[in-house]
């Protein structure tokens, strides 16, 4: 009695602490056979990348359109037309886009996106036993198959990242415009308080995201297991986990980036 | 694998005429009362969205209205108000961020959840089966599926609009500690009312409504084995992340526009 009820609370517990380890175990795998000589996964890499490519461009675009000109936009800029100062929605847009919203719909589409096409490839791969007959073959599935992934996205989100941020400041000049104030102050002052580290902060983060994302997609794909339902199942567990990994790991990165570099919360 | 730059803009085009007819058909269900007929499956559907769910959703909530949290105390301390951090708070989460992390969080648990479910039971031929039986698949999965959302969705939703709020005010009072708590809070019930929670719900329920129709669009439609499942859901995600960010623009755009709502100014 004492132990079914124990067993009832913990084993949900015990289950998602054994994943994380398989993952952390994996991440250290595939950093290795990353490293270590011969690299025979070029080819899967470049694929991979314009795979990315080809299917995220036009979510992230209208995402960040969409996000840009709603929260921070709208929004803030109300809060600014209070005080007639709405040319300060360009500084604004130094915290809201590079800091925090660009990044993390960056994250998020290509956790939705390519997160998700990921786990369902490899998934599939996996239903079919083709994974096993790659280990039968000789061929490690790790270095052919999630190594080009792994580096493919964490490259791929952090350029994105860039893209995302430009199309987000797309949507604070819309917002701008439809406040009817004159675009030139907006650009003054984005660029008078955007520095370095904000940027460099931001790349940071969304290549470590891209890093997390890969991580669990693969994990989740080449452990699909379950008939019918099993693949479909595993894109669902993989996103969750996903989307928590990337918005817990966000607050802490900006806590320590807000923390450590006071100089870049300075309004100029 | 699409070979082309154009593959998924293409793919919502030729699909975008079905799911409409789908969402119409379902919608016109549950508003005949036929999804009522079933009422103890949508219990049973209502259950398993709060057990499944409900954790996941506020959990989701809760870290975002931390990072609202730290970002207003960190930008008004910049612009010399942090008594004023309430403000940053009360819009940041209750009018933009409860919104998408909920959307974002509904689309990942129980759109993808709902199509590797329904998926299964397409490949699997059980939705022919159900027909045979003389029941409408469409009202018995989809449907129900629908008013069950309806019926719990704006309780989780308020609620996860309050683990936010809490969340915010661990981040800014008790980490930073810019400001005293009831300082804090005098600023903060100030820059809302209860219209603003209206229209955070409706903005909720809406993303909600898209999210679980185009779940069962994609789950009642899926072919090609288990390897089909696994791309339907995929697919369900690339629609559902764009469509949460178009309804939360659309809301923010039709609720709020470029009328303030604040208690200060003329």
């Amino acid at each position: 009695m004492v132990r079914a009820a124990a067993d009832r609370a913990f084993l949900p517990t015990k289950n998602l602490l054994e994943q994380v380890g398989d993952m952390m175990i994996l991440t250290g795998k595939t950093l290795l056979s990353a490293i270590r000589p011969p690299y025979p996964y070029g080819t899967e890499f470049v694929q991979q990348f314009l795979f990315m490519l080809r299917l995220c461009w036009l979510p992230l675009l209208i995402s960040t359109v969409a996000f840009g000109y709603g929260a921070p936009g709208l929004q803030a800029g109300n809060f600014l037309v209070i005080f007639g100062a709405v040319d300060r929605l360009g500084g604004f847009f130094v915290l809201a886009s590079i800091r925090e919203f660009a990044p993390f719909v960056t994250a998020i589409i290509l956790a939705g996106v390519g997160g998700t096409a990921i786990t369902a490839d490899l998934g599939a791969r996996k239903i079919r036993e083709e994974l096993d007959a790659l280990q039968v073959l000789g061929v490690d599935p790790i270095k052919n198959l999630v190594v080009p992934r792994f580096l493919a996205l964490m490259i791929v989100t952090g350029l994105f990242n860039i893209f995302a941020l430009i199309f987000g400041i797309l949507g604070g000049v819309l917002a701008t415009l439809t406040f009817d104030a004159p675009l030139g102050p907006f650009f003054a002052t984005l660029l008078s308080n955007a520095t370095t580290t904000d940027l460099w902060g931001s790349v940071l983060k969304t290549t470590l995201f891209g890093a997390i994302i890969a991580i669990v997609s693969c994990y989740k794909g080449m452990t699909a297991s379950g008939g019918a339902e099993g693949v479909g199942r595993a894109v669902n567990q993989g996103v969750v986990i996903e989307f928590l990994g990337i918005f817990a790991f966000n607050y802490v990165f900006t806590q320590t980036l807000l923390a450590t570099h006071p100089e870049i919360s300075v309004i100029k | 694998m699409p070979t082309s730059w154009l593959d998924v803009p293409r793919d919502w085009m030729s699909s975008l005429g079905d799911i409409a007819k789908f969402c119409w058909r379902v919608m016109v269900e549950v508003f005949e009362g036929r999804a009522l007929h079933f009422f103890g499956e949508t219990l049973r559907q209502a259950g398993i969205l709060i057990l499944g769910s409900a954790i996941v959703i506020w959990g989701l909530a809760f870290i975002v209205g931390l990072t609202c949290g730290i970002e207003g105390a960190y930008f008004n301390r910049a612009v010399g108000a942090p008594s004023y951090a309430g403000v940053f708070s009360a819009w940041c989460d209750l009018r933009e961020a409860m919104p998408y992390a909920f959307g974002y969080m509904m689309s990942a648990k129980v759109g993808t959840g709902l199509v590797a479910e329904i998926g299964a039971m397409r490949i699997s031929d059980e939705i022919d089966a159900l027909e045979v039986m003389g029941i409408s698949s469409l009202t018995f999965l989809c449907s129900t599926r629908l008013l069950a959302a309806w019926m719990v969705l704006p309780f989780m939703y308020i609620a996860a609009v309050g683990a936010g709020f809490f969340a915010s005010y661990l981040a800014v009072v008790q980490q930073i500690g810019e400001v005293s708590s009831g300082g804090f809070f005098l600023i903060f019930w100030m820059f809302q009312n209860p219209p603003d929670l209206l229209y955070s719900t409706i903005k909720g329920m809406a993303m909600a409504t898209v999210i679980v129709l185009v779940g069962c669009y994609y789950g009642y439609t899926a072919s090609g084995g288990p390897v089909g499942v696994g791309t339907a859901t995929a697919k369900s995600m690339v629609l559902n992340t764009v469509l949460v960010h178009l309804v939360g623009m659309l809301g923010t755009q039709i609720f709020w526009g470029t009328n303030p709502r604040a208690p200060i100014g003329g």
